[in-house]
């Protein structure tokens, strides 16, 4: 408690003169997933505190799922008929990744700086590669895949100015995301550089009814596959009674 | 009206999927099928995971066979002993395809054996039913009585092991309907059905059962094997999501219902040609999915 005290207030007494501070947030810390869930939509949102010119200065809002791999096949004919005939397993990709920015990324910053941060979905690579040949294929037909899921998306002009320093961005968060924890990164970028950057974590989880059926469904296989049959069993022979005709 | 499925990890339609199940429970009931091989397709379709499509439409076919064999049992039309014959071929080929599954799927193979094997079988039994309807339909309209049930021929009645079967009035060797049993459980495995589609035209074309029997005695066969494969997908895929195969389930057993009402008005020629007509129908669109040059050469699965 006292070292955080400390460090509060070295923060604090920092000359004014410093460079440009991001304070950002998000609308919502925890998303629950429940019976009615069809996606929502969130929002981040954010303030540059001490900025010196509205000019050159521009914000890029990332939110990342948690890592998970890709398998990506590709078809080919083969004595007439279309077969999966090869693969590539992309290890550690994003399972959900948004992107909103002022501006198109190539106007923000040069391409080694973007790919140094994992920014723009061009530059998602996977942690590990199973693959026989060049995986570059593979990994552009994954991003297409999600890209028309709407799980990977990167939006030129989704983060908007609301006053000089204050921006916000909606981030729609699919039905189909992943449950785990999920990162909102913004970055401040000026001329090129990054001068500021902040990490706010975000956690999807289900709850209610539906998280009960996935813990059971999991943690007692067995009594839950005893369950299932038991439940088809039972609204058969009710079917059967309830619609009884006359012998 | 959307609702989350929990273990399929997505969002649905309810009134789509009990919509799928009335009218999939509503061919059951009618044919004595249990409809895997179009409610998986369906649901697969519709952007259900293969895997939980799969396994969860086991238990969909396990309930609307329950309802549609107590109509039939209601009929005494059901032979328990050849059912239990056949199911002990059923327990071991099930057990068999499990083993046969993570094997091929660990060749990486199991999209191209399951899509084979659909159209392999279908189009073989589609055609061999829809001859063999149409042939009788012919013979009926030109006049010709309904021949008697042709003696069974050949190899069949060679086998040793003869039993008698009274309901079928059948006295054959239990070597056949243990073999027909434990290769539908093997199918049901790998593929996802019950297997009524093939265990019908066998039991009417191998063993020679009256049809009668055949449509109460395959779907007894069917709820052992499908309860039995449900209980090893949730064990080891946990594939089989409730909330998914209650809605299933609703619709399925109330159109099964009204399927067994339909069919008592057609005639067992009639419902053979109908039910050939669907098989070669499912046979021919996947075969234009394996023929036709995809839109997109590239599939993508998360989390595999």
């Amino acid at each position: 408690m006292k070292q955080l005290a400390v460090v509060l207030l070295l923060l604090l007494a920092r000359p004014a003169a410093a460079a440009e501070e991001l304070v950002s947030g998000v609308s919502q810390d925890t998303i629950q997933i429940t019976s009615n869930y069809t996606g929502s939509d969130i929002v981040v949102f954010g303030d540059i505190e001490g900025q010196q010119s509205a000019a050159g200065r521009d914000i890029v809002v990332v939110v990342r799922g948690p890592d998970t791999d890709i398998v990506v096949r590709r078809r080919d004919r083969v004595a007439g008929v279309w077969i999966n005939h090869d693969a590539a397993g992309l290890n550690g990709m994003p399972s959900y990744y948004f992107l909103a920015s002022t501006r198109p990324l190539s106007a923000i910053a040069n391409a080694a700086m973007l790919a140094r941060y994992d920014i723009g979905l061009q530059n998602l690579q996977p942690d590990s590669v199973h693959s026989h040949h060049d995986y570059e294929p593979f990994r552009q037909a994954a991003l297409r895949h999600l890209g028309q899921e709407k799980l990977y998306s990167e939006t030129p002009g989704g983060v908007e100015f609301l006053s000089d320093t204050l921006f916000r961005a909606h981030v729609p968060v699919p039905a189909s995301v992943t449950r785990g924890q999920y990162n909102v990164e913004v970055f401040l970028f000026r001329a090129g550089a990054i001068e500021s950057a902040q990490s706010t974590p975000l956690f999807i989880d289900q709850t209610g009814l539906e998280r009960r059926l996935y813990n059971f469904a999991h943690n007692s296989p067995l009594t839950y596959g005893l369950a299932a049959v038991l439940l088809a069993v039972i609204m058969g022979w009710m079917s059967s009674v309830i619609f009884r005709r006359p012998a | 009206m959307e609702i989350y499925l929990p273990i399929a990890e997505m969002s649905v339609q309810w009134l789509v999927i009990l919509g799928m199940g009335f009218g999939v429970g509503f061919l059951s009931g009618l044919f004595g099928v249990g409809g895997g091989f179009l409610l998986t397709p369906l649901l697969v379709f519709y952007g259900i995971p293969s895997g939980i499509a799969v396994a969860t439409t086991l238990s969909h076919v396990t309930a609307s066979s329950i309802s549609g064999a107590l109509a039939q049992w209601r009929k005494r039309a059901i032979d328990f002993k050849m059912a239990g014959v056949m199911l002990c071929g059923g327990f071991a080929g099930t057990a068999f395809g499990v083993w046969l599954f993570a094997v091929m799927r660990r060749a990486g193979q199991m999209d191209l054996v399951v899509s084979l094997s659909y159209v392999v079988l279908l189009g073989t039994v589609g055609g061999l039913m829809l001859n063999e309807s149409l042939a009788a339909i012919r013979a009926a309209r030109n006049g010709v009585p309904p021949s008697a049930r042709p003696l069974n021929r050949g190899w069949i009645q060679a086998l040793p092991l003869k039993a008698r079967f009274r309901k079928s009035r059948l006295y054959i060797s239990v070597i056949p309907p243990i073999l027909i049993g434990f290769a539908v459980g093997t199918l049901s495995a790998i593929m996802g059905i019950g297997g009524g589609f093939i265990l019908v035209p066998a039991m009417i074309y191998l063993l020679r059962m009256p049809t009668s029997m055949v449509i109460g005695t395959s779907l007894t066969q069917i709820i052992a094997v499908t309860a039995l494969t449900t209980l090893l997908q949730a064990t080891s895929n946990y594939a089989v999501d409730i909330l998914l195969a209650a809605i299933l389930i609703l619709g399925g057993v109330v159109g099964a219902q009204f399927g067994a009402r339909a069919g008592d008005r057609l005639r067992g020629e009639q419902l053979r040609l109908l039910l050939a007509l669907l098989v070669l129908a499912v046979f021919l669109r996947l075969l234009w999915g394996l023929v036709v040059t995809p839109p997109d050469f590239y599939s993508v699965s998360l989390g595999a």
